[in-house]
């Protein structure tokens, strides 16, 4: 059944959408995924059709650690998706993965968008929310059989300073 | 390099419904109140237009089906999906059908009731239509709306920059001040700093309701032909000096792969556009930058150059925007207060600023005659305007640019 409802929306996640559909599939098997480029061996936090550096449209899933560090954040207290209304405030984070972080660029890493959630499942605290805090990956199954891949706050320390916008 | 087209083309007639929240009537209908009111500025026949330009995001109507109420045979037509900063790319393209000799005049639109029907964001009736593709990483961790779709980019210049709520309030406040000067704006009245930070989060920590723009009702219309035939037209032909874009990031769409996150396609757009018009940033008088929010404001300042990464707060704080300062920007109230148009009403009010008759609360402003005074209810009439700027905007990633001159 490619069609799974989460939050009063519908996933169309079917065979034919290629860049996507082995995320989710890995995601059934608790693996966080990534493209990796099977001719200049690059990974790609973006799936793709193509590698953005070399062009190969040869290319496999390869499973990562699912470690990272929240990149940027926000909080939203105002869901327009109704289905999202009773879990406000809820974090969405961008989390770069611990793998090749700045490469082949300086400012580039595999980044990842998800939500921040705590050990029961549920939003994080706003509070414990910052650029620079260490995640990891944990997965969201669902009873209709989807998984989705979702972040946790890790107990290690950060490597840097950690930032979040003072007084929210 | 220097356009070979430079002052070339004209925009020649300007027009738009009222900005309501209700239109009560069809995108068809306001279409053609807008293309009627543009056709008549510009002193033509609707059966003058033989091309039309339109985007959309599935929420408008289709040229070819206005062709049947204007009466008119068009020799081209195309309608393109898009958002904002495409007002000025399609000015590009009028102007590149027009040289290709498939048309001689044409009618940019846009036409959306945007607060009634569908609104920016896909709540209601979009919001149960399956999602695929990209939307697949985004959507079912609830990021939908614009503001949320662009705000890692915000938050991340937040900490790079040490950018405040009080400092995004600023560009609102600028605005409001130039929107009570605006008969037309759906938000006339003049907003505080505490007025903007103390309105409900939208999105934390970069959104503030009244950070956001207005989702409006409405269709607006832009005409271009050639110099050569805008002299024979009704009004005082402003000259379109040069336009670049859509341009987008490395990366387009997935620019946070790559980075810096908080750097906006106007840092690529920019130098084109500038080179193309043979210009500086000292020779815009005033600026039109596309306001969704006001962060898109801070951010597009930086990337065109008007002031350095980091510094746009600065450049806000420092007044230079405002009615009476150097360099005013958004003087219709933009986005922020005017309406939301998805960039149209910019380049449209830089029309007016540079044919010297904004309509504004001066008595005799339809002949030309203002008062300059920029208190609440006055002018909006900026002196000896001679060139000016629009950033468009669409998201992070994309963004285009338009210089007109009189």
């Amino acid at each position: 059944m490619p069609v799974y409802e989460y939050k009063d929306l519908l996933l169309n996640i079917i065979e034919q959408d290629s860049e996507y559909f082995g995320y989710f599939e890995a995601a059934k098997e608790h693996k966080l995924v990534v493209k990796k480029c099977l001719d200049c061996d690059l990974l790609r936090g973006e799936p793709g059709a193509s590698c953005p550096w070399c062009s190969s449209m040869r290319s496999e899933w390869h499973e990562v650690s699912g470690k990272g560090t929240i990149y940027s954040y926000q909080i939203i207290p105002h869901a327009i998706l109704p289905g999202f209304r009773d879990w406000t405030p809820y974090p969405v984070v961008l989390v770069e993965l611990d793998e090749q972080s700045g490469k082949p660029l300086e400012h580039d890493g595999l980044r990842i968008t998800a939500n921040l959630l705590d050990e029961n499942m549920n939003p994080e605290h706003e509070e414990n929310v910052a650029i620079g805090k260490r995640v990891n990956v944990v997965f969201q199954d669902m009873e209709n059989g989807l998984t989705l891949p979702q972040f946790t706050l890790s107990d290690e320390e950060p490597a840097g300073a950690i930032w979040r916008y003072p007084n929210t | 390099m220097e356009s070979a087209l430079k002052d070339k083309y004209s925009i020649v007639g300007i027009g738009e419904t009222d900005y309501t929240r209700g239109s009560g009537r069809s995108t068809r209908a306001l279409a053609i109140e807008a293309i009627r009111n543009a056709v008549t500025d510009a002193g033509l026949k609707m059966q003058d237009i033989d091309g039309m330009l339109s985007y959309h995001g599935g929420d408008s109507v289709n040229s070819s089906t206005l062709a049947y109420d204007m009466g008119a045979q068009l020799n081209f037509y195309m309608d393109c999906s898009g958002g904002g900063s495409s007002t000025e790319a399609l000015i590009g393209l009028a102007i590149g059908a027009i040289e290709a000799g498939m048309c001689e005049t044409v009618a940019i639109f846009r036409s959306m009731n945007g607060y009634s029907q569908v609104r920016i964001g896909g709540t209601g009736s979009r919001a149960s239509t399956p999602v695929s593709g990209p939307g697949l990483m985004t959507r079912p961790y609830g990021l939908a709306s614009a503001v949320q779709s662009f705000a890692f980019s915000f938050t991340r210049h937040m900490m790079e920059y040490g950018v405040t709520s009080e400092d995004l309030a600023r560009v609102k406040v600028a605005h409001s001040n130039h929107a009570s000067n605006n008969p037309k704006a759906l938000m006339k009245q003049r907003v505080t700093v505490d007025d903007v930070v103390n309105s409900r989060w939208i999105v934390r920590p970069c959104a503030h309701l009244l950070d956001c723009c207005l989702e409006t009702d409405n269709a607006t219309c832009i005409i271009v032909t050639s110099a050569e035939r805008a002299k024979d037209l009704k009004q005082q032909p402003v000259y379109i000096r040069a336009v670049q874009g859509r341009g987008t990031k490395p990366g387009g769409d997935f620019h946070y792969q790559h980075g810096p996150i908080s750097r906006v396609a106007g840092h690529y757009v920019g130098p084109r556009i500038f080179d193309l018009a043979d210009l500086s940033h000292d020779d815009i008088d005033v600026t039109g930058c596309y306001d969704a929010f006001t962060y898109t404001v801070v951010l597009q300042f930086e990337a065109y150059g008007f002031c350095k990464e980091g510094e746009g707060k600065d450049y806000i704080k420092s007044g230079i925007v405002n009615l009476g300062d150097k360099r005013p920007n958004n003087t219709s109230g933009g986005h922020l207060c005017e309406a939301y148009t998805h960039g149209m009403n910019m380049v449209i009010e830089n029309t007016r600023q540079l044919r010297g008759i904004v309509d504004d609360y001066c008595p005799d402003w339809q002949n030309g005659n203002h008062t300059y005074d920029y208190s609440e209810g006055g002018c909006r009439q900026v002196r000896n305007v001679n060139t000016t700027m629009n950033m468009g905007w669409a998201s992070p990633a994309t963004g285009s640019a338009l210089i007109l001159r009189r």
